[in-house]
């Protein structure tokens, strides 16, 4: 028991610079570019600007961050409305596989959106942006449903809505006469 | 461009609707008939020199000149030569016909023609100008001018006063010389030996009877030779007593009886010597009928038979004439025999043989000697008397086959060889008068199970129909045994020949003049499943026969009825005639068509009997041309009555078939919009005719009201061609010869006009009644939009009907009966749709609707002939009946031939076509099985390997 507690070894190098902060590059470190084929450029910048707002902690601007990504997601939809038109009009109103298959894909679409409205703005919906995002989500609506036209006119256009006179005529009757001749004429 | 035409062209020539080579005489069948053969119009013939086998050549009671496969008794050829005499034939028409002749020789009335014995085209025709042909014979002789093959004919024209005879030249038809007899003798026959012509004719003698007169005639020059009367006049008092005259023969001889039937009077013709034979009648009983059965060959032995037939049975004597001496003795007898025989000669190069058939044997003789050389009991004897038979024997070394071709009282025309019967032929259907499809009750007990389940509380229905099914488990042993059989002949055969479960077996009772009752399996290619007699009688006016499950009732005009037995032909019941006449009979249906209901109406129009349980509309027509509605429950006074305007006269009414299924009300218009049809079961259409203005009308009727919906009338028509209707679902058809009357009509010759019936002229509107679910005929009946259109045909239709299917989805087509053609043709509906644009090419709208650019002329395409090659003569009505598949309907035509088949107006659709082969599927799907099985152990030692290399 004499010996006496020798204090911890020092940590090893490697743990004193895994739990330092990595230090600040340079200025001329970072004008170097990156070799060619390193492809992590972008998720780097993304670390840093986590970092960045972990360190920063700005609620506003974080905020005013997710609006503008939720704008950009609200308007997507509405990007694809002109491919769409065009290659309804393009693929014809006779009823063929592909064009049938271009019209359900035209369908599934705005409706899965319509269906994952809140599941889409998930990761913006904070407290405090929820009472903004509710804009955002009638717009991004007003986007599928205009897609959703797309199709119904698309539809239509095919002949499939049932919407003239004759798409009920099995479901109208004979009119019964109510004598009935039997003829005697050989 | 150019391709794109070409490839529209051959989509349009695709085999729509038509019948394909292979579906002939698989899905239909043709009766060919000839009618009753004449007993001496009637011989077996081999149609060349050259050939082998020989025909069986007729001339029937109809005229209807034929050539019979004795071997399978198909028809060769026939001809129809009733229509080209010019002067009436009284009584059958001879034909004739020689070994070592090409052609056959037939005579009708004035008219002489030479038809080739092989295929029946026509030789020489030759029309009399003086009379009608009263014999006729073929020259056997040979002389210097004669080529093989050709013989000359000698006739007999009975004319005012004078009996003509000429030979006529056998290719040319040609007269070489005349002979004629003005003294006033009935002209009779003509008969020839190697070295005369002999020409008979009877003269009148004092007091009474005829005096036989033979006239013996150069046959190169025709120059009268000598003459020889023989004093007949105390027993030939008619010219029916002379029984027979013989012709061809080396010894020809003319044969009588006494008044008394003790003895036969023979005299060998060109003799003076009459021989008298005395009858040795040991049955007892008085003689009916005596044949004679000679040889007419020159060469064949100068032997003849008698055949003496009593009521009760029969008996022959076989007699040789005494080529020096003219003498006639009488060799051996047939012994007598019950029951009925027919006895017919045939001859084998020099040698003559007797063929006698009775109720349960044949028997061949020689006419040498008495000894039987062949005798055959009969496998199936019949009942039906035998009228008259031909025979052809032929010799093998010591013994002898025969085949007898043999006519029956009751229609049959039946080959028996050696005993056994090798076909028969049907004649009596020829005259077929009225035909309908027969209801089995085999379904019945079935719907009559399912009716009590509908009615009863669900619990109870369900216990029943557990009850029901363990009961039917009774079949499963049955049903078992039979599964390999029904899957290995569903496999092997294709669906199209093994459809007999869903309802193309029917069978029809077709009723004849003669009072017999056919049944006729369309299953079995028409083969006739029984026949009776029903009535006996010659003139039987059937009105109508309605089918109920298992039984048919067949009404005739006296008000008497036959109730049969369809799957036996068992007489079931009788009802009496009744003292008045009737004009047609009326049909009461119950709702559910479980039962009918019947009452007579007179010729006056008006029912026999007031019905009370029904609550109905009565239409008749009357003798006299009006159309007549009645209250069923009221046979006094008529509701109304349509007379037509003054000139006129009705000669034809129609109403919608019992069974018109509509399975869509409205017609869908290219801008997908609906034209409602104007539906109304309750329509008669009604047919007048004005012969002094030839105009035809045609007068749409309300049945109920009696109101005219429409009507129409058209000028230049000639009322004597026929005029044909119909009418189905909102449509009705007519068709007429239509003449050019001045500027009126740029249209000369037979027309088709078609007016559909539609609600509205407007699309998606209902007219006044609009969404009424019913309505009332007294009330407000709104008036049809009518919208018509008239087609130019090639040739006249005698008679119209309409396809029927199950639920009225498929198109139907316009079966039309072209009597000059002999055919039966079936127009597709969407080609006479009114709408077709005329002068223009259709609109997109149009085109989506399927209407293409009005054509005035319609001819009929090749493909719509239902009956294609087949010569179907004398159709005079045709009848269709929905399967249990939608997609076909069966016709059935009777008149004068039978003809039956299927229609698939809108093809085949919902059977498997012969392309699907049932074993290559299954030897696919077996295939891949196989592979699978042997692959999937492979695959799976792999993966794990694999795995375990990893």
């Amino acid at each position: 028991m004499s010996q006496a507690r020798l204090p911890p070894p020092p940590p090893p190098q490697w743990v004193v610079s895994l739990n330092s902060p990595m230090p600040r590059p340079s200025k001329a470190a970072s004008s170097i570019p990156d070799p060619p084929g390193f492809s992590s450029s972008r998720g780097g910048k993304q670390r840093q600007q986590q970092q960045q707002q972990a360190t920063t902690k700005r609620p506003e601007d974080t905020d005013a961050l997710k609006m503008k990504k939720a704008w950009e997601i609200a308007i997507a939809p509405s990007k694809q409305i002109p491919m769409n038109a065009i290659m309804m009009y393009m693929s014809g109103n006779s009823l063929q596989i592909f064009s049938i298959m271009m019209v359900l894909m035209l369908f599934k679409g705005p409706i899965q959106g319509l269906i994952g409205t809140n599941a889409a703005f998930a990761k913006y919906d904070t407290p405090s942006t929820h009472s903004r995002l509710l804009g955002v989500k009638v717009v991004y609506m007003l986007m599928q449903l205009a897609l959703l036209c797309l199709g119904i006119w698309k539809v239509n256009a095919m002949g499939l809505l049932p919407t003239t006179r004759s798409d009920w005529l099995a479901w109208e009757s004979e009119r019964q006469p109510l004598e009935r001749a039997h003829f005697a004429f050989r | 461009m150019r391709l794109q035409a070409a490839l529209f062209f051959a989509a349009c020539l695709s085999p729509a609707a038509a019948i394909y080579p292979d579906e002939v005489n698989h899905i239909d069948f043709h009766h060919a008939l000839l009618g009753t053969p004449s007993p001496d119009s009637t011989f077996f013939l081999k149609p060349s020199p050259a050939s082998n086998a020989s025909l069986l050549y007729t001339l029937s009671d109809k005229l209807l000149l034929g050539a019979v496969n004795p071997r399978d008794g198909g028809l060769v050829w026939r001809q129809n030569i009733s229509r080209s005499a010019d002067s009436p034939a009284h009584g059958a028409g001879l034909l004739r016909g020689l070994d070592g002749n090409d052609a056959v020789v037939g005579a009708v009335g004035n008219y002489i023609a030479s038809w080739s014995a092989q295929d029946g085209k026509v030789g020489w025709e030759n029309r009399v100008s003086e009379g009608v042909v009263g014999d006729l014979e073929l020259l056997e002789l040979e002389d210097a001018t004669a080529t093989s093959g050709v013989r000359d004919t000698i006739a007999v024209v009975a004319s005012e006063g004078a009996g003509i005879v000429r030979r006529l030249n056998g290719n040319t038809g040609k007269t070489v010389w005349e002979y004629k007899d003005t003294s006033g003798d009935v002209p009779f026959q003509v008969s020839s030996s190697s070295t005369e012509v002999f020409y008979i004719s009877l003269q009148s003698a004092m007091l009474k009877g005829f005096k036989i007169k033979v006239t013996v005639l150069d046959p190169s020059t025709g120059q009268q030779t000598r003459q020889q009367i023989l004093n007949t006049e105390a027993d030939v008092a008619t010219p029916e007593s002379v029984l027979y005259v013989g012709a061809n023969s080396a010894s020809p001889i003319i044969l009588w009886t006494d008044k008394s039937q003790k003895s036969l009077k023979v005299n060998v013709i060109g003799t003076k010597e009459i021989n008298s034979i005395t009858i040795d009648n040991t049955s007892g009983s008085e003689i009916r009928q005596i044949t004679v059965h000679a040889p007419r060959k020159l060469n064949a032995l100068p032997h003849f038979l008698v055949h003496f037939e009593t009521e009760a049975g029969a008996w022959a004597e076989v007699f040789h004439v005494d080529l020096m001496s003219a003498k006639v003795t009488k060799a051996y007898q047939l012994p007598y025999l019950t029951g009925q025989s027919a006895v017919a000669a045939s001859v084998i190069d020099a040698n003559v043989y007797f063929t006698r058939i009775t109720d349960l044997e044949a028997v061949v003789v020689s006419s040498a000697s008495h000894g039987i050389l062949g005798r055959w009991d009969l496998q199936k004897p019949s009942s039906d008397i035998a009228l008259h038979s031909v025979s052809e024997v032929v010799a093998k070394g010591k013994s002898v086959a025969v085949r007898s071709a043999l006519f029956r009282k009751h229609g049959d025309w039946q080959l028996i060889r050696n005993g056994q019967i090798e076909w028969s032929r049907h004649e009596d259907l020829i005259d077929a008068v009225a035909a309908t499809w027969a209801e089995t009750d085999a379904q019945e007990d079935l719907a009559h199970e399912l009716e009590v389940e509908g009615h009863e509380t669900l619990y109870g229905a369900y216990l029943h129909r557990v009850k029901r099914h363990i009961r039917d488990l009774e079949h499963l042993p049955d049903w078992l045994k039979d599964l390999p059989k029904r899957i290995l002949s569903s496999i092997l055969t294709d669906e199209v020949s093994n459809l007999d479960s869903f309802g193309v077996a029917r069978s029809v009772i077709v009723a004849t003049k003669n009072g017999r009752v056919y049944a006729l399996d369309t299953g079995k290619h028409g083969a006739v499943s029984w026949g009776v007699q029903a009535v006996e009688t010659s003139q039987w006016i059937v009105k109508a026969i309605l089918a109920s499950p298992g039984v048919a009732t067949i009404y005739s005009d006296d008000g008497s009825s036959v109730t049969v037995d369809v799957s036996t032909g068992e007489i079931v019941s009788r009802i009496e005639p009744s003292n008045s006449k009737l004009h047609s009979i009326a049909v009461f249906e119950a709702q559910d068509g479980s039962s009918l209901a019947t009452v007579g109406v007179r010729e006056d129009g008006t029912p026999v009997t007031a019905f009370v349980n029904e609550d109905g509309f009565l239409v008749t027509t009357s003798i006299d041309g009006r159309v007549l509605g009645w209250f069923a429950k009221d046979n006094k006074t008529p509701v109304w009555e349509f007379v037509p305007p003054s000139g006129e006269k009705v000669v034809d009414a129609t109403a919608r078939p019992a069974h018109d299924p509509v399975a869509s009300i409205g017609k869908v218009l290219g801008n997908r919009s609906v034209l409602y049809k104007y539906l109304n079961p309750n329509l008669a259409l009604v047919t007048a005719v004005n012969e002094q203005t030839h105009t035809a009308s045609f007068y749409l009727l309300d049945g109920v009201s009696g109101k005219v919906l429409h009507a129409t009338t058209q000028a230049g028509v000639d009322s004597t061609q026929p005029i044909a209707s119909v009418m189905s679902e909102n449509w009705f058809a007519y068709s007429f010869w239509g003449d050019v009357d001045g500027s009126e009509s740029s249209a000369k010759g037979y027309q088709l006009v078609i007016s559909e019936l539609y609600e509205s002229p407007f699309p998606n509107d209902r007219g006044v009644l609009d969404s009424a679910t019913n309505y009332s005929s007294t009330a407000t009946l709104p008036l049809p939009h009518v919208i018509s259109q008239a087609f130019m045909i090639p040739e006249s239709i005698s008679h119209m009907a309409v396809t029927q299917t199950r639920q009225g989805i498929t198109t139907r087509q316009l079966l039309c009966t072209l009597p000059f053609s002999n055919s039966i043709v079936g127009i597709p509906r969407p080609v006479l749709d009114p709408r077709r644009p005329v002068d223009r090419d259709p609109t997109t709208a149009e085109a989506e609707e399927g209407l293409f650019r009005y054509a005035p002329y319609l001819d009929f395409d090749g493909k719509w002939y239902l009956s294609h090659t087949r010569d179907v003569a004398g159709i005079k009505a045709v009848l269709s009946s929905p399967t249990l598949l939608e997609s076909t309907s069966l016709v059935f035509a009777y008149g004068s031939d039978i003809y039956g088949t299927r229609a698939t107006p809108s093809q085949a659709f919902d059977i498997l076509g012969k392309s699907f082969s049932k074993l290559q599927l299954v030897l696919t799907v077996v295939a891949l099985g196989a592979g699978v099985t042997v692959l999937a152990p492979m695959t799976r030692r792999k993966q794990v390997n694999a795995l375990w290399r990893a």
